[in-house]
């Protein structure tokens, strides 16, 4: 699954990479038993391998397997809720089966410190995900999802609008489309100011059909931004299978003809998530502009909601009424879960001595119960008052009541 | 003649008119154009015209509406459904194009074409960006495009023929919250004229005037106004662009008193003009209007529901009218 592109330009001056010899990472692909194809990309130019997780400290590879457990646990929890709580009103455009994708990308960025210094995640519209892998507060965002008054954004918003800036996680957009157009605005505003922090957004294949894609994607290599796009290819966007809007089997291809390095990973394995993502956050860094990363990954649930769900099990099989379009057979969704980022991430860790299967099965014991306990807080934190939904429309005040004419 | 949904309704004249005239074309994504009736055939357009005049495309609401603007320049009619999310994305071809064309071409313009714009906002829980229902204020000032809310399935169906017949551009707001209801609607084809108000009930104390999704609080107010003794008169507008200022003026030179009723925000509402329309004619008119305020709609239940304009608002407002 190899193809050719021209090569682009090479950015002058910092430490842009400058061999034009094309490397694949094959060792990985061996590893993970992944067919892993790699487009139009250069060596870097120090004669690194490109294998950056050989530099993650123990604690760190930890920290990242509890991260996708966090998301998982999450996941997993919240569709038991909507499934069997009928006092549960929270929802989710579920993130399950990704979670290596944003625990990868997340674990190469700067997460801590003033807001001015650290990487910045504008969101999808499947952001529980990178909320959690970007650092927010999980029982807070509980809260939010299930509309109570402490939420995270005070129960404003909810899923579809979740933010957290003091972590950098920009936030959630309800929409398709505008999403990375704007993150190429923080990415503006960052070399103008001198600063060294990276854009990042994540965006699902069904973003490529609007115009803002090939918007963000152009003015990025225009102005070597240091704004890096993953694309979260999970076949399907909303209920209609990629080819109803794309033409490509790789959307890298698309932003390839930008002129931009693309990199085409598998999306369950967190190693090779994290491996692009720190050549792309080190490119950025150095002035070297923009990358495109497209993750080959899986939703386990339906678009919305947990339709086709049982409680207890993982995975929506049964029949979504919405998925009139191009319904996901069972074996897809069985296929992909034998390649779930999970149980990958758990081999790798004890393949390389990090953990062992026992260390392993208590870290995620102490997972799930972390997250029983985000909903144990969040689903017993106090609803809103009506009232204070003339808020916040402005920096000040509120505005009039108008429904009682 | 039989009981039929909303979806049912359009798509049965969608269809009609399809059949007609082999270069008629539709676009979608996300919701396909498929209807179910009980003891009716299921109407699926994209099964029956085929992938190359129905299309189900990506999510680029933009295209959708740039390219039945095209098709219609082109001289093949043709609609598209552009959902609640995208529901403002069309609103710079719409506006600064099609609206100005058929001005600027000095006439020569023709656009056989019908944006069917979903409104929602009827869901608690979905927040600021699913519930975009201000739509109606936003199009209904595009000079040069018709711009109609039917409330009732048959109104639906009898608007849909008349704005794919129209050679004007429509914009066919659809009020998603209205979906559920059923109604008898004819099996043939029928039109309901696109710049027509309707009078749904009739009185002489209080003009209640209101639109699309609006309309079921309004007549469950009126209901129980008329049951305490009020004499109410409740005008659907139908058609915003253009307003049907006669039959507003006709009832408020009647009642002297005018409640208008929206969902979008207070500030440009439709009733604003209803009321601009009404004091500009008839002299010593109270006016009043109930409408969401200028706040977007919040995520959480108790916000929201207590924000929206629903018929104890409405009947409250009215008792203070009269």
């Amino acid at each position: 699954m190899t193809y050719d592109l021209k090569p682009s330009p090479q950015p002058s001056g910092g430490e842009a990479p400058s061999s034009e010899s094309r490397r694949g990472f094959l060792k990985l692909a061996a590893l993970t038993g992944a067919v892993v194809s790699t487009t139009g990309r250069r060596a870097l130019a120090t004669g690194d391998i490109g294998f950056f997780a050989k530099d993650l400290s123990d604690e760190k590879l930890i920290d990242m397997y509890r991260t996708i457990l966090q998301i998982r646990w999450h996941e997993r929890t919240q569709a038991d809720q909507m499934l069997s709580n009928p006092d549960y009103r929270g929802y989710n455009h579920f993130y399950a089966g990704q979670e290596a994708v944003a625990t990868g990308v997340c674990a190469a960025l700067r997460n801590d410190g003033p807001f001015d210094q650290i990487d910045v995640v504008y969101s999808s519209h499947r952001p529980s995900g990178h909320a959690i892998a970007k650092g927010v507060d999980i029982p807070k965002m509980v809260a939010e999802m299930d509309f109570r008054a402490t939420g995270m954004n005070g129960g404003y918003g909810a899923e579809m609008h979740i933010s957290d800036p003091s972590v950098g996680f920009i936030g959630a957009d309800g929409m398709i489309g505008p999403a990375p157009v704007i993150a190429s605005g923080s990415a503006f505003a960052f070399r103008a100011r001198g600063s060294d922090q990276v854009a990042v957004v994540f965006a699902g294949d069904g973003n490529y059909a609007a115009p803002h894609f090939h918007s963000t994607l152009n003015n990025a290599k225009l102005l070597d931004l240091p704004l890096i796009y993953v694309c979260e290819n999970n076949l399907y966007h909303q209920y209609a299978h990629y080819s109803y809007s794309c033409p490509h089997k790789d959307i890298a291809e698309a932003a390839g003809a930008y002129g931009i390095e693309t990199e085409i990973v598998d999306g369950q394995d967190v190693v090779q998530v994290y491996n692009a993502a720190k050549e792309a956050v080190d490119r950025a860094r150095a002035g070297g502009g923009p990358t495109f990363i497209e993750a080959k990954t899986y939703r386990y649930y339906n678009h919305w909601g947990a339709p086709g769900a049982k409680a207890g099990e993982l995975g929506a099989f049964g029949y979504d009424p919405l998925a009139i379009t191009s319904f996901r057979p069972e074996r897809e969704v069985r296929a992909w879960m034998q390649r779930d980022p999970v149980d990958i991430a758990r081999k790798i860790l004890v393949d390389w001595g990090v953990v062992d299967e026992t260390r392993a099965a208590e870290i995620d014991e102490e997972v799930k119960a972390e997250i029983a306990e985000a909903f144990e807080w969040g689903l017993s934190q106090p609803l809103c008052a009506p009232e204070d939904g003339l808020k916040h429309v402005f920096a000040e005040g509120t505005v009039p009541a108008r429904q009682f004419g | 003649m039989a009981q039929k949904s909303w979806m049912y309704s359009v798509l049965e004249a969608v269809q009609y008119e399809m059949q007609q005239d082999p270069a008629m074309t539709w676009i979608f994504e996300l919701t396909p154009p498929v209807a179910s009736n009980p003891n009716m055939p299921v109407i699926n357009l994209e099964t029956e015209f085929g992938r190359k005049r129905v299309v189900n495309t990506g999510i680029d609401e933009n295209w959708m509406a740039s390219a039945v603007l095209g098709a219609g320049l082109a001289g093949s009619k043709s609609a598209t459904y552009i959902p609640y999310q995208g529901a403002l994305i069309p609103f710079q071809v719409i506006q600064n194009v099609a609206g100005k064309l058929r001005h600027k071409t000095g006439g020569l313009a023709e656009m056989p074409v019908v944006w069917i714009i979903e409104m929602t906002g009827q869901t608690p829980g979905f927040g600021q960006q699913h519930s975009c229902y201000e739509e109606d204020s936003y199009y209904m000032h595009i000079p040069g495009v018709r711009t109609v809310v039917p409330s009732t399935p048959y109104d639906a169906k009898g608007m849909m023929h008349a704005a794919i017949r129209s050679p004007d551009p429509v914009v066919y707001l659809y009020p998603a919250g209205l979906r559920t209801l059923t109604q008898e609607v004819p099996d043939d084809a029928f039109e309901v004229p696109l710049d027509k108000a309707a009078v749904r009930m009739e009185g002489s104390d209080l003009t209640i005037v209101s639109s699309g999704a609006g309309m079921p609080g309004v007549l469950e107010a009126a209901e129980t106004l008329t049951e305490e003794g009020m004499s109410v008169e409740v005008i659907d507008l139908r058609a915003l662009n253009a307003m049907d200022t006669e039959t507003i003026v006709n009832s408020v030179a009647k009642t002297k008193r005018l409640l208008t009723v929206d969902q979008s925000y207070y500030t440009l509402c439709p009733g604003a003009e209803v009321i601009a329309r009404a004091v500009e004619n008839v002299d010593g008119v109270k006016v009043k209007r109930v409408a969401f305020p200028d706040a977007p709609p919040p995520a959480s239940p108790e916000m929201f529901t207590w924000m929206r304009p629903n018929a104890e608002g409405i009947k409250g407002a009215a008792r203070a009218l009269v």
